[in-house]
């Protein structure tokens, strides 16, 4: 609803943009040539198997590496750069969260660090992961799952316009991972740009837009409809395999599981 | 560069630590047991009896020389204050004094010249003095005890030269004038007083690196977690700089030095009297060391000192992956510098080229700088201990340095 009332410099400018984007760690071309413009305000999900560059292509938009060759942007500012990160959420695939800090104290460590002194926004992310009765609890005593759910609420913690999240519901039970594609919904609506790394197939769906990468490259993107149409199947799966060449029989490739569970 | 990020920084690793009660015991409560022990070890320790053999070769005369020992020697078993007891046993002649020297049943012969009579008329007694020159602390503290033991008497020497009345054979006529006092030892200190015993020397520089091994130890650990679980690349996501990790590390650890000093500090200056209790006797918290000069000062000393440390356990946590190898660093790092520093041996007496390295170890300087301000008093005016701080803040900003070019973005 609130898309259609970006401003016009919004919809001009992509919340996220690469131009030629490499990075090769040795032989290895993790990210080999990608291209991006994402608007803002939708909800993009990366998708592609173990190894396929998802994570490197990450660090590589919010500038925790250097590229090889090409340039990232966000929000129109060449990366890296230490200012553009007050405006950008990072949920990294390992939770980095402090063990000897309890839930709240790492909220409010990393709001202070992203620039927010809002106690009120420290309660918010806290009602949505559902640990307020837990935040006095050290995150070491923590379930491996709601250790997930305290890394997504210190990305989310300073309300940054682009969002993103490594494997972000992966540990996260059912009803809380419903929960939380809701809250990525109305967050996308009033604006934010969320990108999403993901082998779960039924969460792609979830997606507006879907990036097929294989290999360090995006071999396809477009809404989950136009992919399933365009690959000429109702399985995303397979829609994947065709992409990347291999018929319907093709074996499937490791890592791209059909379900999250 | 941003206050609040900086600020934001230290009070997690504050935050940390409160929970973590064992590293908080071993930067609180372990440096004071340690000061404690050496403590007692150096004061404690032989609080019996030097034994003295005296071979008497000097007839008459070193009959009187030994009464007059005898009566100046400190009671056996009466320790403390620096005075051991001192036991004398006239053994015979010179042999058999050696003999009780080697079979171990003395600490110390003394062997009293035939000509001693003469010699004390003369104005010059030499005596001579035979240990076992095995252990060499043994050694020195017995021929200390002895030298205690003459200057004490040395008022009664006097009369050595003198014939005793109605013996008047020993000594020609003509050398009747009696002979002022010929084994004169005169101990004067111009810093400490005469009874200051190990223990106000190795105190005070105690005190720095005790709180630049912990923590260096400490930080080198806390950072060596941020790089291996993800958390310094998550902070690398947010707006803060390097610098602002690396001054809020400072700032955390710098806070937690503050306490281990400011506790140590007490311990060591101040004392603490606790009263007898049934088989215990009075006894006292705290070493009741005297400070010369500023205690702030040299509180800013340990503080520049444990900047650096600080520093140095970020910088070397990059080139470990476990905590252990962070451990392998204490004999590479912080034993050399315990050995060479001046700690236990002068700087200026060590080979050459140990004195160039120990020129160039930051706890060097800082164990000069605390010796001058907690001996001699010195202020930041004196040339010296003024060197000494500048080299040290030289130190730290160069560690800050070193410490934030391991930081970077790219950790790949
Ligand atoms: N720091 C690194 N050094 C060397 N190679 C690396 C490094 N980081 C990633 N790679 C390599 O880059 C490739 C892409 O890795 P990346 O982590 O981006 O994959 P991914 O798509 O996120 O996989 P996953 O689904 O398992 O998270 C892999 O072959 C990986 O081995
Ligand atoms: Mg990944």
């Amino acid at each position: 609803m609130s898309s259609a009332t970006t401003t016009a410099s919004d919809t001009r400018q992509p919340a996220v943009s690469a131009r030629a984007l490499v990075k090769a760690f040795g032989l290895i071309r993790a990210v080999d040539g990608i291209d991006l413009s994402l608007a803002p305000g939708r909800i993009y999900g990366l998708l592609g198997p173990n190894g396929s560059g998802k994570t490197t292509l990450i660090r590589l938009l919010i500038g925790l590496a250097r590229p090889t060759s090409g340039e990232a942007r966000i929000l129109g500012t060449p990366m890296p750069s230490r200012a553009a990160l007050a405006r950008i959420g990072y949920m990294p695939q390992g939770e980095a969260i402090y063990p000897d800090l309890s839930v709240a104290e790492n909220l409010a460590f990393f709001a202070a660090l992203q620039g927010t002194r809002d106690g009120a926004a420290i309660e918010r992310v806290l009602d949505l992961i559902e640990l307020g009765g837990r935040r006095n609890t050290p995150a070491a005593n923590l379930s491996g799952g709601m250790r997930r759910r305290l890394s997504l609420a210190c990305a989310l913690v300073h309300q940054p316009p682009v969002v993103f999240l490594d494997e972000p519901t992966v540990g996260v039970d059912p009803a809380l991972r419903v929960q939380f594609w809701a809250h990525f919904r109305a967050l996308a609506a009033a604006g934010t740009t969320i990108v999403v790394a993901s082998h779960v197939m039924d969460e792609a769906d979830r997606c507006d837009e879907l990036l097929f990468v294989r290999a360090g490259q995006v071999i396809a993107h477009g809404t989950g409809a136009s992919l399933r149409a365009e690959a000429g199947t109702d399985d995303l799966e397979t829609a994947f395999l065709r992409f990347s060449g291999l018929g319907p029989d093709g074996q499937p490739l490791p890592g791209l599981t059909a379900s999250g569970s | 560069m941003s206050l609040a990020r900086t600020l934001a920084v230290a009070r997690r690793i504050v935050a940390g630590f409160r929970r973590d009660h064992r590293s908080l015991a071993l930067v609180v409560v372990v440096p004071i047991v340690i000061t404690a022990l050496l403590a007692w070890v150096i004061r404690g320790s032989i609080p019996g009896t030097t034994r003295v053999a005296i071979g008497n070769q000097a007839g008459v005369t070193g009959d009187r020389m030994i009464a007059i020992l005898r009566a100046a020697a400190p009671p056996v078993g009466a320790a403390g204050g620096g005075t051991n007891g001192v036991e004398i046993e006239l053994v015979g002649d010179g042999p058999a004094a050696r003999d009780r020297v080697k079979a171990g049943s003395a600490q110390v012969a003394v062997i009293l010249p035939a000509d001693l009579a003469a010699a004390a008329a003369g104005g010059m007694v030499t005596l001579t003095v035979v240990t076992q020159g095995t252990d060499p602390a043994v050694d020195s503290q017995a021929v200390a005890a002895l030298q205690q033991l003459v200057i004490r008497a040395a008022g009664s020497m006097g009369s050595l030269g003198v014939p005793p009345a109605g013996a008047g054979a020993v000594v020609g006529p003509g050398t009747a004038a009696p002979v002022l006092p010929t084994i004169r030892i005169a101990h004067e200190t111009i810093f400490l007083s005469p009874d200051a015993d190990t223990l106000n020397v190795m105190a005070p520089v105690f005190l720095g690196y005790f709180a630049y091994f912990f923590v260096f130890i400490l930080t080198g650990i806390s950072f060596l977690r941020e790089r291996m679980g993800g958390t310094l690349e998550r902070l690398l996501a947010t707006p803060v700089s390097r610098l602002e990790i690396v001054l809020g590390y400072g700032l955390g650890f710098g806070l937690l030095a503050t306490v281990q000093v400011v506790l140590m500090t007490a311990f060591t200056l101040g004392r603490v009297p606790v009263p007898a209790i049934g088989p215990i006797g009075e006894w006292g918290v705290g070493l009741g060391i005297s400070s010369a000069g500023s205690p702030i000062l040299a509180f800013v000393v340990v503080l520049l000192l444990a900047i650096g440390a600080v520093n140095l356990g970020i910088f070397l946590s990059t080139f470990a992956r476990t905590e252990l190898q962070i451990v392998q660093f204490i004999p590479i790092v912080i034993v050399p510098q315990g050995l060479l520093s001046g700690i236990f041996w002068p700087v200026e007496r060590l080979p050459a080229l140990l004195q160039a390295v120990a020129h160039v170890l930051p706890v060097t300087y800082a164990v000069d700088a605390l010796r001058a301000i907690m001996l001699r008093g010195d202020g930041l005016g004196d040339p010296g201990l003024a060197l000494d701080v500048a080299v040290l803040a030289l130190v730290a900003a160069l560690f800050v340095m070193l410490a934030s070019l391991t930081i970077k973005r790219d950790i790949a």
